[in-house]
């Protein structure tokens, strides 16, 4: 038994520390919102946070997140009212949908660091991330939107303490 | 012609056999077809199916039952939004779920439960508009007797019926808790209903949010991967090192015993020979049955195709086109033979295209589970018909007995119309007693992919003295991936009687150009049939043979001088059956011309732009699409595409945003097809196995794209596949105004431009 604090939860899983996390987050604690998609780190529909930076889950053994903080599309927000959510849905980005965990994964850990990225900054930060529906435009400006909704938050958090 | 495809049908669906309920239940109210003779007799609860196409429930929310398989395309919620225009619903009370293989969701024209070909939405359009106000009218009926007042005064909008003059009005939610609303409709009834006119929609043409989009960004979708059982098991498979025709000679599993939680190691046996030389290793968890499956060891007899390579599939293909009674005729207008002997020029090419893979992103999966006499299979699938047979098939039980529970699919693009994942599944669960969910492996799926077939056309072309293009012969040789389903509603007859042919091989050849002498002829390529079983990949044929067609256009155009634009424009003149469909095209095509600015501007040195025109889908189904390519080639033959301009008709939006997306979506399917994606068969077996080597397109490979739809108030079309097809030609033909380099064969690579530019 491992235990892995997922989601700001204690979970235990019955998994050996050198497989993959994926596994054992989508099949033993039935959080399938985390897709299996090639098994070699190529396509990013795995992608989770471990202590905020996006990692390929199927590449990710289990012994290695032990004492770290991961996330998963299931914990990114409360009520999956993140504004790269927000912005998912305003900019009716998916379409199959499967890849689109790992995508506002891989996003949010860009967004985290930098609220104002440009296009190239989003393009390099993205690539590792397949969509075979080719949504590619709509996943950028997506980004575009949430990181403007975050920089007016964060501004209007400025102006609050400043009054 | 596809033998399929009704067009009578298409107007007004076929509802003989079949009553229109209405009916009122403690669950709330439901609409749909039955089979059943008393109509009357399936309103009481306890008769009750779920099998309808929407139902309303006490508290008002409308749950659209969708019988289309959901792969990205929206399309239950298209469905959706077709009902809600008619009932007169609110859209944030609509709900979907998804249909089962019950007959009753079976498509209104195609008679089956299939998804594929842009079908969806031209040919439910108008049987979920008379289901949507079948319901309205039953509602209004139901009110009207409630408030005392004639049912023609009554208003029907946002779930709410209203009495102007007495200014009474109730709920859909309060109607249906009254249990009042009762009417039935006879077919005739039903055909009788007198819809709305396209002025009257307030849903219908506008961009109304997708049903599914908000789950799909929590992870909360349901998809065949995520399907937990009770009990459950996991299969992962040993595919052979040859994609078909291969047997398990001995199978030892002695080094998977020692992985823990290994429970059997199953060899199939595939009586519907959907698959070949498979084993599948169960364990308890699917990193266990995965560990044990590496953990087997499998001898194979390769069988007889295990020494064939792409090259020698194209070398039979080359053989099969010279010999001249090869094949069926699909074309045959006016007579080639003798336009040839009036030539004044002859021109002839050869076009291929290499072996694609589907791969979408879920793998291919399936849970499967005996329970008393029915066998569950839980799969996103897009042809639950047929593939509930496959199963059964594989159980060695009536496909009466099998349920398939459709879940959304993590990408289709023809991949799911096949059925080999329940295979695995079926005899896992079946040989260890409980339900086994089998996941492919990336290797897995691509390997064993039912692929795009590799193509090779032969186009010989004669001009007369102006120039003009008066004899065409084409022939396309491929494996023929329709014929493969055994189903002969889905084959055509030849034009020269030959028997059937696989038009899902050649449509789009049937091109719209006036062209007086013009043969297609269908060659199947038997040694490709067999060696690699190839599938419906995101257009099918219109995205070879427009290859073709369209390139060859481009060079005759170029050949005599004229622009390929304006070339095009002359042959789509409408005479005799091009009538309608050709002006359509023509007038798609300036309108991409305008919006890319094509001819107006010096481009820089390197850069071109290319034109392309198609009727995909079907001559009787196509959207109207054209693309302008722009492109800029560097010396080494690197093509960078830079903008793609994409104007389609479709007759009748229902979604125009959802259009855009689908449009834009098929657009750089046909640019990553075009540029990026390439398979090859090696020693009887698919080389690539995984993204590294099969690279569709990246994000940072996106260039431009700007689509323009155009709605002139015809039947809606589809758009989920022609735009594919526009694309290789446009750029094909971009790439030699920018460069003068031709290129015949897809993908396009930096070699092939380099040597046509030095030759």
């Amino acid at each position: 038994m491992v235990t892995l604090n997922i989601n700001g939860r204690n979970l235990s899983v019955e998994a050996a520390n050198d497989s993959p996390l994926l596994w054992a987050i989508r099949e033993q604690l039935q959080m399938t919102g985390t897709k299996f998609g090639c098994g070699a780190g190529l396509c990013g529909a795995c992608t989770v946070h471990v202590n905020g930076e996006a990692v390929r889950s199927c590449q990710t053994a289990v012994g290695d997140v032990v004492g770290k903080k991961v996330t998963t599309i299931e914990g990114l927000s409360a009520k999956g009212d993140h504004p790269l959510q927000k912005a998912w849905v305003a900019e009716q980005v998916p379409q199959c949908g499967y890849c689109q965990s790992g995508q506002i994964m891989q996003a949010a850990s860009l967004l985290a660091k930098n609220n104002n990225p440009t296009k190239e900054e989003i393009v390099a930060h993205m690539d590792g991330n397949l969509c075979r529906c080719m949504t590619y435009s709509r996943i950028q400006k997506a980004i575009m939107r949430a990181a403007n909704e975050m920089r007016t938050a964060a501004n209007s958090a400025t102006e609050r303490r400043a009054t | 012609m596809n033998s399929h495809v009704k067009m009578t049908e298409l107007q007004s669906t076929d509802l003989s056999r079949r009553s229109f309920l209405v009916g009122a239940a403690a669950s709330g109210l439901m609409l749909g077809y039955s089979a059943m003779p008393d109509a009357l007799a399936a309103t009481a609860p306890a008769n009750f199916e779920p099998s309808v196409w929407y139902a309303i429930a006490p508290d008002g929310l409308v749950t659209v039952t969708c019988g289309k398989a959901d792969m990205g395309q929206h399309v239950a919620s298209t469905m959706a939004q077709i009902i809600c225009e008619e009932l007169g619903a609110k859209w944030s009370d609509m709900r979907v779920s998804l249909a089962s293989n019950d007959p009753k969701f079976n498509d209104p024209v195609l008679g089956a439960q299939i998804t594929g070909g842009s079908w969806s939405t031209m040919m439910n359009f108008d049987a979920m508009s008379r289901a949507g106000a079948a319901g309205r009218i039953a509602l209004a009926d139901a009110a009207a007797a409630s408030m005392g007042v004639p049912a023609s005064e009554l208003a029907v909008r946002d779930s709410m019926i209203s009495h102007a003059k007495s200014k009474k009005q109730m709920s859909f939610a309060e109607i249906v808790k009254s249990g009042k609303a009762t009417k039935t409709f006879t077919p005739d009834e039903l055909k009788a209903i007198k819809l709305k006119t396209p002025d009257q929609y307030t849903m219908i043409g506008f961009s109304v949010p997708q049903l599914d989009i908000p789950d799909k960004t929590r992870g909360a979708a349901k998809y065949g991967i995520d399907v937990m059982l009770p009990g459950m098991a996991y299969g992962a498979i040993v595919t052979p090192p040859v994609r078909y025709g291969a047997t398990v000679k001995s199978v030892d599993d002695s080094a998977a015993k020692k992985v823990p939680g290994f429970i059997k190691a199953v060899t199939l046996d595939d009586k519907t020979a959907t698959t070949t030389g498979w084993v599948v290793a169960v364990a308890n968890t699917y990193q266990n049955a995965r560990k044990a499956a590496e953990a087997l060891k499998i001898t194979y007899d390769g069988g007889p195709n295990a020494k064939l390579s792409s090259e020698s599939l194209f070398a039979e293909a080359k053989r099969l086109q010279a010999l001249p009674d090869s094949g069926e005729f699909f074309v045959k207008n006016g007579d080639t033979a003798a336009a040839f002997g009036t030539t004044a020029k002859v021109m002839e090419a050869e076009y291929t295209t290499n072996i694609n893979i589907h791969a979408p992103m879920e793998p291919m999966n399936a849970t499967a589970e005996f329970k008393g006499d029915i066998l569950h299979i839980y799969t996103g699938n897009q042809f639950a018909t047929r593939s509930g047979a496959i199963a059964a098939g594989a159980a060695g039980i009536d496909p009466k007995y099998v349920v398939m529970h459709q879940m959304w699919l993590g990408g289709g693009f023809g991949r799911r119309l096949d059925a080999d994942m329940t295979v695995p599944a079926v005899q896992a669960a079946k040989a260890v007693g409980k339900p086994v969910k089998v996941i492919y492996s990336r290797e897995n799926d691509m390997t064993m992919d039912f692929s795009r077939p590799l193509t090779y056309q032969k186009v010989k072309a004669g001009l007369d003295g102006d120039g003009k293009l008066i004899a065409l012969n084409h022939d396309v040789v491929s494996a023929w991936p329709t014929q493969r389903w055994g189903i002969p509603d889905f084959l055509s007859p030849s034009v020269d009687k030959k028997g059937p042919l696989d038009a899902f091989t050649v449509n789009g050849a049937d091109f719209f150009y006036t062209v007086p002498n013009h043969n297609v002829r269908a060659i199947k390529n038997e040694m490709a049939h067999n060696a690699t079983p190839s599938g419906q990949l995101r257009s099918v044929a219109p995205g070879w043979t427009f290859w073709a067609v369209e390139s060859m256009v481009d060079e005759i155009a170029h050949a005599v001088g004229k622009d390929p634009a304006q070339y095009r424009i002359e042959m789509l003149d409408g005479k005799g059956d091009n009538a309608g469909g050709a002006q359509r095209l023509r007038n798609t095509l300036l309108a991409a011309m305008g919006l890319a600015g094509y001819g107006t501007k010096e481009l820089a040195k390197g850069e071109g732009m290319g034109v392309a025109c198609v009727s995909s889908q079907e001559r009787k189904t196509a959207s109207w699409t054209a693309c302008v390519a722009h492109v800029a080639v560097a010396p080494s033959g690197e093509v960078t595409v830079k903008k793609l301009t994409v104007a389609t008709d479709v007759g009748t939006q229902v979604n125009p945003d959802g259009i855009q997306a689908q449009v834009s979506g098929a657009a750089l399917w046909g640019l990553s097809l075009a540029l990026y994606e390439k398979a090859t068969l090696k020693d009887g077996g698919i080389e690539q196995t995984n993204f590294d080597s099969y690279t569709p397109l990246r994000m940072s490979q996106l260039p431009e794209v700007a689509v323009s739809v155009i709605a002139n108030g015809e039947h809606a079309t589809g758009v989920g596949e022609p735009a594919v097809t526009v694309i290789a030609p446009a750029i094909g033909n971009a790439v030699f105004n920018a460069v003068g380099a031709r290129v015949r064969s897809l993908p396009i690579t930096a070699e092939a431009v380099k040597a046509a530019m030095k030759a």
